[in-house]
């Protein structure tokens, strides 16, 4: 059983990994979007198995967007370092307001996520000498020069990296921290659980990791505005694609973007315009029929008739 | 007396209400401690203050020597103070062995590998069986017995037990006495909060009785039960 399981991993990763050679530029840029995002999604699941839904991630993609290109623009940075810096520069101010923060619960700390998103996007659109102001700032030298393929490996491999960090928040004593804080915080601290100690590691991981999505995002158009950079997009798709997926799992997310990522571009040239609707109708309806998502239902079919 | 715990003058009060009044105590090394008294006279408060829940409103608690009155929930237990909670509270999220694992893993910092070989050794021990089950196909016992195994499994030198015979048939509690005893027996000091007498009359060598948030009095059970202000506690003024 384990070998099967390995197998088709290591089958899945080659196919991943060589996807560009099979496929035209127009699939390429789709897999580059979707892998951007299911990164987004898995990293909001993170967060979200502490029990504290956040929703700051478009805040911390946008505040590595605008970092990555500050620094290649002005300073001359390379683009690769530059990404580096753009998560490093998310996950220090993570750090800095998830001490503020994390004290709040619930819908107290899920509004907060938001308004500081939106106080980025502020202080930016007003900061015209770094920032550009609202016009936004653009870089020549961009990354690989446009080349797809190139790109599409990078993104894969961030997404790769997510996956593992994921994994490891899995599989660890991280785990058991996490899901007893998510379960009940009183148990979770009588029995030796800091718990205010892991609220700020995840926050800053997953902070971190959506910077470095922002940043190398950013520097693939050399680009960043403040209303293209903050959008509500890379807050709303990665959170549908966790639900419709599967919350609170590795592989929920994945699928939830793959399936999102997918039927979005195929409504959009089935219909231009409207495509939209159908795809909000098609969460609304998991949301419904399915809340576990598509892998959570599935697995758990699975495990129960495994003990029946 | 060699004591491991000394509340000193503790008082808590929510609001208007004063849950815990100027209470002083002591509890001894190695001791089976019974704490008692009616409804709402501050057992769990107390028990709660000393885990670290709540904090005090005034005076100090004393760990082996060591002030605990300002430090956080999470570092009273890895001293060693481990506590059950009244309703039980299981990790809904968690099979029965992940939830003793949680007290290994963090209460003791044991690697996953050592906490689950502890884990189950300890569900063994008190016969907590279907180890991989979640909690919702499991019985009152099993989920009492979870409280229990999880406290345990953090290592402690001093473990309160509210109310866990609460709900147990005879067969069970003479099962979850037994448990009690050997705890006691391998080094652990126990305080346990109980209403059900028969229990603290058999396992306690001393009882203090709360009513009102003061301590009323203090001694062996068997002369405790006989004074009239602790019966009275309980039944009434006129009985």
């Amino acid at each position: 059983m384990k070998t099967i399981k390995y197998s088709v991993i290591l089958l899945l990763l080659i196919a991943a990994v060589l996807l560009p050679v099979f496929t035209d530029a127009y699939f390429i840029s789709v897999a580059i979007t979707i892998l951007t995002f299911m990164t987004l999604s898995l990293s909001w699941d993170m967060m979200l198995r502490t029990g504290q839904l956040s929703f700051g991630t478009a805040g911390f993609f946008g505040l590595g967007g605008y970092t990555a290109v500050i620094i290649s623009a002005d300073l001359g940075v390379d683009p690769y370092t530059s990404i580096i810096i753009g998560g490093l520069v998310a996950g220090s101010i993570a750090l800095v307001l998830g001490i503020a923060i994390l004290k709040l619960r619930e819908i107290y700390f899920a509004i907060t996520t938001l308004a500081l998103a939106s106080v980025f996007s502020v202080i930016i659109r007003n900061l015209h000498k770094i920032t550009g102001g609202p016009s936004g700032k653009i870089v020549y030298q961009t990354l690989f020069d446009y080349d797809s393929t190139k790109i599409y490996w990078l993104m894969l491999g961030i997404a790769l990296g997510t996956i593992v960090i994921s994994e490891l928040f899995k599989r660890t004593r991280i785990h058991f921290a996490v899901d007893s804080i998510r379960a009940d915080e009183v148990v979770a601290k009588s029995h030796g659980v800091d718990i205010f100690k892991y609220l700020i590691f995840v926050f800053v991981v997953t902070s971190m990791i959506q910077g470095v999505v922002g940043a190398a995002y950013a520097q693939q158009y050399g680009f960043v505005s403040p209303e293209s950079t903050f959008s509500a997009h890379y807050l709303l798709l990665p959170i549908s694609m966790a639900l419709v997926g599967g919350i609170y799992s590795t592989i929920g997310p994945i699928v939830g973007a793959i399936i999102l990522g997918l039927s979005s571009e195929y409504l959009k040239l089935m219909m231009p315009y409207g495509h939209l609707i159908i795809y909000g109708v098609i969460i609304v309806l998991v949301v419904l029929f399915i809340p576990r998502g598509v892998y959570g239902t599935i697995r758990d079919f699975i495990s129960e008739r495994k003990h029946r | 007396m060699d004591s491991i715990l000394k509340v000193q003058n503790v008082t808590k009060h929510f609001g208007g209400l004063v849950a815990v009044n100027n209470v002083s105590l002591d509890i001894a090394k190695g001791e089976i401690l019974g704490l008692i008294g009616p409804n709402g006279a501050g057992k769990t408060t107390l028990t709660n203050l000393i885990s670290g829940i709540h904090w005090v409103n005034e005076g100090k608690i004393i760990f082996e020597d060591k002030d605990i009155t300002l430090l956080p929930t999470h570092k009273r237990c890895r001293l060693g103070i481990a506590r059950t909670f009244q309703i039980a509270r299981p990790l809904k999220n968690m099979t029965v062995v992940e939830n003793v694992m949680v007290g290994g893993l963090f209460g003791e910092k044991r690697t996953l590998r050592q906490a689950r070989m502890e884990a189950e050794e300890i569900c063994s021990r008190i016969g907590l069986e279907k180890l991989d089950t979640h909690f919702d196909k499991i019985t009152v016992l099993d989920i009492k017995k979870i409280e229990l195994a999880r406290a345990m499994a953090t290592n402690p030198r001093l473990i309160f037990l509210d109310e866990v015979m609460s709900g147990l048939n005879m067969d069970e509690t003479r099962d979850m006495i037994n448990t009690v005893r050997k705890l006691r027996d391998s080094g652990v000091t126990v305080c346990i909060i109980e209403h059900v007498m028969s229990v603290i009359r058999e396992l306690t060598e001393r009882v203090i009785v709360l009513d009102r948030g003061e301590i009323i009095a203090e001694g062996p059970y068997s002369e405790v039960s006989m004074q009239h202000n602790v019966i009275s506690a309980y039944l009434g003024e006129d009985a």
